[in-house]
């Protein structure tokens, strides 16, 4: 018996030809004890400024863009206004948005997620499904998720459960994914798009739009399949389980720019709250869409569909993971045209899920309903339900960073800031917010420094938001943004001295080139030691330089005093002001001046 | 007799009784004897029993020493990284794993009959062998042939219970959640419970005082704050013993419902009570099992692809005309585990879930409330609004007593043959303790000259007073 059993027991296992045996190694050390991450990540929870990602784009670029994209808007919408068929036939949208929560371990073991690590360096256990290993749901992964949920205006449920979704793939080590789908943690939620929202401020809707969430649900996230043609494929599990949430929008997107506004502004939401590691660019993110479209005429037999809830809607179609907010645009405008043509042309849209490339013109067919898989969800035996207290709830709502809204709010209506929705907006989007933060610096030192001045405390918000962007953005070019360049207090000293007609524009933007091109000085000093002090114009100045004038233009002269054109005053005015050293004329004395040598009453007199 | 002797003994037995294919792997002879000899020099430092002891695991219970099959051959050459929690625990109380066990396919089988090994053999008759019931079938005839001193196995939906009646020794499932299952691989993991098989009450009752903590490793461990609430022991007084009328049926073997009148006349003469109860809900939990055990199942043992560990068929898996690993599948399970497999996916599967899945997991519902309703304790896991609901129970008993299983241990051979759905009728008595998550033990007793298993079934918790009344019926 002993032999016997030992032949057949020991040998195949020392050869053990399918078992990883990297996996094994790996798993036999630090993993046993399954508590132990073999390191620990330092992404936490809680916002901390270094953990944020970098928005690399170049100011330019960004405005470039947001330009190109503006116009690119416009024919499309123009187009889309002399394209007959879009009067007669209305897109319908909902989305699926898949986010890596920012957590420092995954969602069911104590292994550290990771981005960029060796592959197969972080994972548990459980995590490659290893037999008798369970599941320990790691509750701080909660933390973002529910924040992400709260930006989102959702229900937060008391009571959440998590169930298995089966399919068998590579990357899906159990044979199923461990997602939230009887009993989401998170429901009935809803997203106000504004104008502010759009690219050039403009939803093609023409006012504000709500788009509501169904729910948002946790759930696991699959490993890396690394394709090595023909036949390979390799696998890293450091993803795998990595805590997503899924956000699903109800069907009420009717317009391509709208669907991608509202990834966008999900994405920054997500981002804002701290819910997310990275947004799309980076992979952090994906969308899946669900296109259909109906005939506006309404004929309902034509549209027998519901999802959601949503009634009397075209057969829709799926087109699933796009990595990026253009390629969601695009997909849904090339999968409404190929729906449409299909229609026009007498066919039938088939249900099924489809793929999109960006770049290329229409979508193409993954699989179809009989290649729907039935899921067979069931909840998982192991895992018990979640209960979330009202305690959490409420702190995390009261402790929730402002949101972009908000904050475009505040940029907009507080006199403090006074700014376009469409200055606000660039700074929001700007270098992930870094810009916003810089100008509220620059801000809040003038405001400091023009305490006692309230005629030009009302200027502060709006002639700082022109240099932040504007001035600043120019000298930027392609450069990477970074706000100690030009100090917030040196460059709130600049338009200081501006605002105190203490420099002219000219050198005001002169001393800002010679800080970012990296004068050590301070602007006082350079101030002093470059002589660049507006010096005023004496009283006899004026009357010289006035007389000069009047003298070169009779026939105006002739106008006011004669025909009593007074108004005629105010060009001298502006003459004046042209002809001297920029900024040095002053327009009311200047036009004392004018008014005295003219004989006419001066205001003073009224 | 010594340690080393005891082990040596049972080593001789493994050799013995080899052809009983009780064991899918031995441990190293000379490793074992030095492990004994070395806690045999240390005794005096210990006080407890199982020091030195030769302990079987069931094949499903991970060991970092000896592979972990689970009798599959999906999983024939496969070690765990990592030893269970309750393997552990032996370890830590001086125990030393003498083997792996062989068993019923991921614990799918009455007779330890499907097993990618061979099948088990039970105790010798004139006719032949007999069943040794499954699908702990390898570790209950272990343990009646003297190869090891106890054994663990896992009970489901009576795999601990059925091989004990059979082979004629103790077979105890503690309420669920009381022992770890980390490690353990799982096949219902709702229902999942680590058993212990021994000759006696007594020495069940050590092995559960060293297994029965909370395990942080394992989320449906018990935690503390729960166990604390759990009751003791009542042993001394009289016992009010109920007797489920529903478990008379008419396939209950004449010797098998002679033994259990014995055992309960035997009790009366002891001077504890006797009541009829009616647990009505216990002729559905039959199909309620077969329905949520293959579901689970079919969720849980969808992880063996081949990829990360265990078999994978030669070739390409998943060309385009055939289904992702269906041929490492197909190759590495055996027939029972991929008919309930099918059953599974089935019952889980969109047109059948509501009418399946749902309505098995109201009767398992129903199942637990019925026993509720006849004990005198309420459930400690019920809320305190939730007993108020419950029907008064004033009257209610302290322990079930009802046999095992309808009949003794039949021929292998017979069962071999067995249509699927006779095999599963084996579970009827064993089953709704384990829908309802109870503890639960088989007692072997007299029956007209061979060993019939006799049942005793307590209030969740209440596993310290089942021990208790099965040593009175021992």
């Amino acid at each position: 018996m002993l032999n016997r059993s030992s032949t057949r027991a020991f040998s195949p296992f020392a050869q053990r030809p399918y078992v990883c045996q990297a996996c094994l190694r790996r798993a036999r050390k630090p993993l046993t004890s399954n508590a132990s991450p073999i390191r620990i990540s330092t992404r936490y929870l809680h916002a901390d400024p270094q953990t944020t990602v970098k928005d690399d784009t170049p100011f330019r670029k960004v405005l470039k863009d947001a330009a190109k994209k503006k116009k690119g808007e416009k024919s499309k919408q123009s187009g889309s206004r002399s394209d007959p068929r879009l009067e007669k036939w209305e897109l319908t949208v909902g989305i699926e948005i898949h986010a890596e929560l920012n957590t420092a371990r995954k969602l069911f073991s104590a292994a550290a997620t990771s981005s960029n690590e060796p592959p197969n360096t972080h994972v548990a256990l459980f995590d490659v499904a290893f037999p008798g290993t369970q599941p320990h749901f790691q509750q701080e992964t909660l933390i973002p998720a529910l924040r992400a949920a709260l930006a989102l205006n959702c229900d937060i449920q008391r009571r959440s459960a998590f169930d298995r979704k089966h399919y068998f793939y590579q990357d899906q080590p159990s044979g199923y994914q461990i997602t939230q789908y009887y009993e989401p943690f998170a429901r009935d939620g809803h997203i106000t798009l504004y104008p502010h929202d759009f690219p050039g401020g403009v939803s093609p809707e023409g006012g504000p739009v709500t788009i509501g969430i169904k729910q948002v649900q946790m759930e696991q996230d699959t490993a890396k399949t690394i394709h090595q043609p023909p036949t390979t494929h390799m696998l890293d599990f450091n993803r795998v389980s990595h805590p997503l949430i899924e956000i699903i929008t109800l069907p009420e997107i009717h317009h391509p720019a709208t669907a991608a506004a509202l990834v966008r502004k999900i994405q920054t939401m997500l981002k804002t709250v701290d819910s997310v590691t990275a947004g799309m660019e980076m992979g952090g993110m994906r969308a899946d869409v669900n296109v259909s479209v109906r005939r506006r005429d309404g004929q309902p037999a034509h549209s027998p569909h519901s999802y959601h809830g949503v009634t009397a809607l075209g057969q829709r179609t799926e087109i699933k993971n796009l990595p990026s907010i253009k390629a969601v645009e695009e997909a849904i405008i090339v999968e409404r045209d190929r729906q449409i043509d299909l229609l026009e042309q007498g066919g039938v849209v088939e249900g099924e899920t489809r793929g999109y490339t960006q770049g290329s013109k229409t979508t193409r067919r993954l699989r179809g309903k009989e290649g729907e898989i039935d899921y067979r969800y069931m909840p998982d035996p192991d895992i018990a339900p979640v209960l979330v207290g009202k305690d959490l709830v409420d702190y995390l709502r009261s402790h929730l960073p402002m949101l972009s809204d908000d904050v475009v709010r505040m940029l907009t209506e507080s006199e403090k800031y006074g700014l376009t929705s469409k200055d606000a907006g660039t700074l929001l989007l700007l270098d992930d917010g870094d810009r916003l933060d810089y100008y509220m610096d620059v801000v809040e030192v003038l405001r400091g420094s023009h305490a006692d001045e309230s005629a030009l405390l009302s200027r502060v918000g709006k002639v700082a938001g022109n240099w932040v962007l504007m001035e600043l953005g120019a000298l930027l070019k392609d450069e990477e943004w970074s706000p100690d360049r030009v100090p917030s207090d040196q460059l709130a000293s600049i338009i200081s001295h501006l605002l105190r007609k203490q420099i002219t524009g000219r050198t005001a933007k002169l001393l800002l080139s010679l800080k970012f091109d990296g004068d050590a000085r301070p602007v006082d000093q350079i101030i002093a030691d470059e002589d660049l002090l507006l010096q005023p114009l004496s009283h006899d100045e004026y009357v010289a330089m006035a007389k000069a004038l009047l003298g070169e233009k009779p026939d105006v002269v002739k106008d006011i005093v004669e025909k009593g054109r007074h108004g005629k005053v105010k060009w001298f005015v502006g003459q004046m002001m042209a002809r001297g050293a920029e900024g040095t004329v002053e327009p009311g004395t200047a036009e004392e001046v004018l008014k005295g040598l003219l004989g006419l009453p001066r205001d003073g007199g009224k | 007799m010594s340690l080393s002797a005891l082990a040596k003994q049972c080593i001789a037995n493994q050799s013995s009784h080899a052809h009983l294919n009780a064991f899918v792997s031995l441990a190293d002879k000379a490793v074992v004897l030095a492990r004994v000899a070395a806690a045999e020099s240390t005794r005096g430092r210990h006080d407890d029993d199982l020091v030195g002891q030769l302990i079987a695991v069931k094949d499903n219970i991970c060991t970092s020493d000896l592979p972990t099959t689970a009798s599959s051959g999906i999983l024939k050459s496969f070690v765990s990284p990592y030893d269970a929690t309750v393997v552990k625990q032996l370890r830590d109380a001086g125990a030393v794993i003498s083997g792996k066990t062989n068993m019923d396919e991921f614990g799918m089988g009455s007779h330890s009959a499907h097993s990618h090994f061979g099948p088990v053999k039970g105790l010798s008759r004139s006719e032949g062998h007999a069943s040794a019931g499954g699908s702990s079938g390898g570790s209950a005839i272990a343990v009646a042939s003297g190869q090891c001193i106890a054994a663990l196995g896992t009970d489901t939906g009576g795999s601990v219970r059925l091989p004990a009646a059979y082979t004629g020794i103790v077979g105890f499932k503690p309420s669920y959640g009381l022992l770890s299952r980390w490690g353990v691989i799982a096949y219902a993991n709702s229902l999942d419970t680590i058993g212990i098989l021994a000759n006696d009450a007594r020495q069940t009752r050590v092995l559960f005082n060293k297994l029965n903590a909370y395990d942080p490793h394992d989320p449906t461990s018990l935690p503390p704050s729960t166990r604390q609430r759990l009751r003791t022991s009542k042993l001394g007084r009289r016992l009010r013993i109920g007797i489920p009328v529903d478990y008379n049926i008419t396939s209950l073997d004449p010797t098998v419902k002679r033994a259990w009148i014995r055992s309960l006349r035997d009790l009366e003469a002891q001077g504890h009570s006797l009541h009829n109860v009616s647990l009505p809900a216990t002729r559905h939990a039959l199909s309620a099992y077969y329905v949520l055990a293959p579901a689970e199942a079919s969720s849980n043992l969808a992880k063996y692809d081949g990829v990360r560990y265990g078999s994978r068929a030669e070739g390409p898996d998943g060309t385009p005309d055939s289904v992702l690993f269906s041929k490492t599948r197909g190759q590495g399970f055996g027939p029972e585990v991929q008919r309930r497999i099918l059953l599974g996916a089935f019952s889980l599967s969109a047109q059948a879930m509501d009418n399946y899945f749902i309505q098995a997991q109201k009767v398992r519902r129903l199942v637990q409330r019925d026993f509720d309703s006849v004990f005198a304790a309420p459930n400690p896991l019920l809320s305190v609004e939730d007993v108020e609901k419950e029907s008064e129970t004033e009257n209610g008993v302290d322990v079930l007593v009802c046999p095992t299983a309808p009949t003794s241990a039949p021929l292998l051979e017979k069962v071999q043959n067995q249509d699927p759905i006779d095999a599963y009728m084996n579970d009827v008595f064993t089953v709704p303790a384990s829908l309802a998550g109870l503890p639960a033990i088989s007692v072997p007793v007299d029956g007209d000259g061979e060993k019939v298993g006799m049942q005793v079934i307590g209030q969740y918790g209440d596993d310290r007073m089942v021990l208790d009344t099965a040593q009175l019926l021992g």
